[in-house]
């Protein structure tokens, strides 16, 4: 007994020096809604290093282990806020410049950014200013004294404002023409280094047949063919057609999604639909194609992800209340909730304005993930964080009830496993 | 895919060529019959791929053009395009029957020009189109199924932005007005211009054949448009109203051999003898007034029989109303949404009830050259129709149905502008899919049907229907086809 005290007071001694939450811990809660593997009554969570260790039900937690013990609390991933422009100044221009990286805007210093972890935030994706292709959105940990630090991935995803008008359909083609003539140039590179490749073979077909075999086999994996660098606007869809980058497609309209696809035509490549609901959305219309009789597959149909603020629209001219949200993951589609807006109180409101899509009859599982998981693989960073799971980044935020409850209070903010919001002690 | 025989014999009217054809019928029937069970799923997508779209519209008295009338005929649609029309049609398996009973079919309506109902501008319409905009919805409630968008022709097609556009630069637009002589000096100088190209390039043409050297004429102050006016290619539109306008077209016209269109022509009915002569077509809103200027002894200044006078005296007349677009403001009924109502108030002025529906159908289509498609019921012509509850030019009538293309674009019951007033009988909502054989009399079909019955009859009708649809497609159908089975009696009626 007094050894196990003795341990523990070490334990915390030692981690006192740097922050005042330990480097190794144990929670233990009332309930973790883990998003990916549903809800643990009793949990306990082992977080070491910042990474989550162990999460389960009641979970012996070894001697000496600090212990937070909050039976009355509920905890769940830490909020991804994936698009937005908080903390960044408004926007502004039409160019296309998919080149442009949201990251060269941060400024690590921000006190407005540094605030956001109050709000149960605790990755943000910003994107670029600007209509039309406006450039690459960075995911970021909002509290960190280097860019390094607040980066978790850069180039998250590509921004396009698509709009039901020949210009903007245009840039997106043109896009894709660019990266055509990449493809055809990265093609004559090829050849050519292969013919190169070939006289330099024959040059040395001189040697032992066994080796010569073994050395064009080795070549190409030394990585003695280097692809042509593309051209900075022809990049982005380069990475777009190879899946290295997500698209994020804004659309307004119903009939602006008829003219995305037309734009894209037979082009491959991921997209995410940002959906901003407006009063009278009639986004309804093309959510499933058998429903409409439409000639294309609707959203549901191809299981796309709709990026839109957690609000209920109305039937166009009428006051009938229509739960968008509700309706896509109906129609099978996946769901992405983003603040109302961009400003702290947004951000802050953002899970009571969920939870009155969820009243109005979203899944509540949905809603939890929509927020959180959903939210990270936008950004691509699903596999890092956005679940409580082991080997997962510890952030975790706490309520004292059901955290979807309006009456429900933050209490506290885990980033990479330091509280960083609450007064929590041991 | 049916042969061409088949749709030869198909095609003649009235005779129920009825052996033949349901033997043809049989043949494509039996392999529909086919799948049972098993792998059925996959072949019935992979068929319906390859598969004919037909649309009937049941029981209604079909205006067929001046003065014609089938009553309680049926239209019948293939894949867009108007099939057959008459009596005691074979409905082929899986038709969309629309049952007009105690209601008129006419073809959908054409409006030269409008503004909102498809998209922003000429040039970037198709970029531009929202086939879920609400005010489309209420052009086709007001009947139109086709209208010009600057200098285009384009159908209210909803759910999809391809193909809308029939035709592109169905106008050349002119200005021709007495407040600006120098325009008027300069377009009569183009044109003079052009037709002399016009003429050199015709001689060129011949003399080429045999002279193999010999250089095309230069197209020196070539006008464009104009050469696609002179050349037949479009018409010319003019806006004007004055007399002395509508006098120097007409002269125009006469000189260099084109028909023009005149776009308001509200003193058109004092100069209708020349304007008839010149071959001109007038766009007329028929309510628009203006005062006579007394300053003159001449007649002028608006007159209701404009439009009578006109039609009278060879001039072909397109009725729109006064406002282009969907509108709440001003008086009520002068906007887009009541072209039946203004084509109505000239048939107050005189004009015959043929010439008032042409003015809204046929005219507008054949002034902006896409009268081979579209503006009346025949066979061959795209599938644009309407169901109205009365007669067209009746302030009370409603339209019930709009297809444009062969698809169901517009249901009064479905939307939700005028569906509460009037609603439609219980029985005239019937919107059924004929079952395989429903419609073939023959015994043989018959066994079919049976066979057919039970396995529909054994899917639950609701409740289970969305568990096995996976797809949602698959799972509409069921919840239907009990409904055919209810009242397979009701359907012989059309024999």
């Amino acid at each position: 007994m007094i050894l196990s005290l003795l341990l523990s007071s070490l334990a915390a001694a030692s981690s006192d020096q740097g922050t005042s939450t330990p480097n190794l811990f144990a929670l233990r809660v009332g309930r973790a809604e883990t998003v990916s593997k549903g809800v643990i009554e009793h949990a306990v969570i082992l977080v070491e290093g910042g990474k989550i260790i162990t999460i389960g039900e009641d979970l012996p937690i070894e001697r000496g282990i600090p212990v937070y013990d909050r039976p009355e609390w509920v905890v769940m991933p830490g909020l991804v806020s994936a698009y937005s422009r908080y903390s960044l100044d408004s926007e502004g221009g039409d160019d296309n410049s998919p080149e442009v990286l949201a990251s060269i805007e941060l400024y690590p210093a921000s006190e407005e950014l540094r605030k956001i972890v109050e709000t149960g935030v605790t990755t943000l994706g910003l994107y670029p200013p600007g209509n039309g292709i406006s450039g690459q959105a960075v995911a970021i940990r909002p509290l960190g004294e280097t860019k390094e630090e607040l980066i978790l991935r850069d180039s998250a995803y590509l921004k396009i404002l698509s709009r039901a008008n020949g210009a903007s359909k245009r840039a997106i083609k043109d896009g894709f023409k660019k990266a055509d003539e990449y493809a055809e140039k990265e093609k004559k590179a090829k050849e050519k280094w292969d013919k190169d490749n070939a006289k330099k073979g024959s040059e040395k077909k001189e040697e032992p047949k066994a080796g010569e075999e073994k050395k064009e086999e080795a070549a190409p994996e030394k990585g003695g063919y280097v692809p042509p660098e593309p051209e900075p606007k022809a990049k982005p869809f380069v990475d777009l057609r190879a899946e290295r980058l997500r698209a994020v497609v804004s659309i307004q309209s119903a009939a602006e999604y008829l003219h995305f696809l037309d734009a894209i035509g037979e082009e491959k490549f991921p997209w995410d639909l940002r959906l901003p609901i407006t009063r009278e959305s009639d986004l309804f219309y093309v959510l499933r194609k058998s429903e409409f009789e439409l000639d294309v597959d609707g959203i549901g149909d191809k299981h796309v992800r709709c990026i839109m603020e957690p609000v209920l629209s109305v039937m166009p001219g009428t006051l009938r209340t229509r739960n968008l949200a509700k309706d896509v993951v109906a129609a099978g589609g996946k769901l992405a909730f983003i603040p109302r807006g961009d400003s702290f109180n947004d951000h802050r409101q953002w899970l009571a304005n969920v939870g009155e899509v969820v009243s109005a009859g979203l899944d509540r599982n949905v809603a939890l993930r929509a927020v959180t998981l959903e939210p990270a693989s936008v950004l691509g960073v699903e596999q890092r964080l956005g679940s409580l799971e082991k080997g997962k980044d510890a952030n975790m935020i706490f309520y004292d009830g059901d955290p979807l409850e309006a009456s429900s209070r933050l209490k506290a903010v885990m980033l990479d496993g330091k509280f960083v919001f609450g007064e929590v002690k041991l | 895919m049916r042969s061409k025989w088949y749709s030869t014999l198909l095609s003649g009217l009235l005779l129920s060529a009825f052996s033949l054809p349901t033997a043809a019928y049989a043949q494509e029937a039996a392999p529909a019959a086919k799948p049972a069970d098993g792998k059925a799923e996959e072949g019935k997508d992979k068929k319906k791929a390859d598969e004919d779209r037909w649309l009937a519209v049941t029981n209604g008295d079909v205006y067929i053009g001046p003065g014609a009338l089938l009553r309680e005929a049926t239209v019948l649609c293939k894949n867009g395009k108007i099939h057959k029309i008459g009596h005691d049609l074979d409905l082929p398996a899986d038709t969309k029957v629309i049952d007009a009973q105690g209601m008129h079919v006419y073809p959908g309506l054409v409006s030269p020009s409008s503004s909102g109902l498809v998209g922003n501008t000429a040039g970037d319409f198709a970029d531009t189109i929202d086939p879920f905009n609400r005010n489309m919805v209420l052009g086709l409630a007001a009947g139109i199924t086709t209208t010009g968008v600057g200098n285009a022709a384009v159908k209210l097609k909803r759910f999809t932005i391809k193909d809308a556009q029939v035709r592109d630069r169905a106008f050349v637009t002119m200005v021709w007005s007495g407040r600006n002589p120098q325009g008027k000096k300069g377009l009569r100088e183009k044109f003079v211009s052009t037709a002399e190209y016009l003429r050199q390039y015709r001689d060129w043409e011949e003399r080429v054949k045999r002279e193999k050297d010999l250089k095309e004429p230069a197209k020196k102050d070539v006008d464009p448009g104009i050469l696609m006016v002179l050349r037949n290619e479009a018409y010319a539109r003019f806006s004007a109203n004055d007399r002395d306008d509508l006098l120097g077209i007409a002269r125009l016209a006469q000189e260099f051999g084109f028909r023009p269109v005149i776009e308001g022509c509200t003193e058109g009915w004092t100069v209708a003898d020349e304007l008839g002569r010149a071959g001109a077509m007038a766009i007329l809103t028929i309510r628009n007034q203006s005062p006579k200027d007394e300053t003159l002894v001449r007649a002028g200044g608006s007159s209701i029989q404009n439009a009578s006078i006109l039609h009278r005296a060879g001039v072909p007349i397109a009725v729109v109303p006064g406002q282009d677009s969907v509108s709440l403001d001003g008086i009520v009924g002068r906007d887009i949404q009541h072209i039946t109502v203004e084509a109505g108030f000239a048939v107050r002025g005189e004009l015959p009830d043929d010439a008032a529906i042409a003015s809204i159908t046929t005219i507008p289509a054949r002034i902006m050259g896409i009268g081979h498609r579209v503006g009346s019921i025949e066979v061959g012509k795209d599938a644009d129709l309407i169901v109205t509850d009365g007669e067209l030019l009746h302030y009370n009538t409603h339209v019930q149905w709009a297809i444009v293309d062969g698809k169901v674009a517009y249901d009064k019951e479905k939307e939700m502008f005028f569906a509460h007033i009037r609603p439609r009988k219980k029985s005239e909502t019937s919107e059924v899919k004929l079952d395989k054989g429903e419609t073939a009399p023959k015994p043989e079909d018959a066994s079919k049907q049976d066979g057919d019955k039970p396995a529909d009859g054994e899917k639950p009708k609701e409740g289970d229907t969305p568990k096995d649809g996976d797809k949602p497609k698959e799972g509409d159908k069921p919840e239907e086809k009990p409904k055919d089975g209810d009242k397979p009696e009701e359907k012989p009626k059309q024999g």
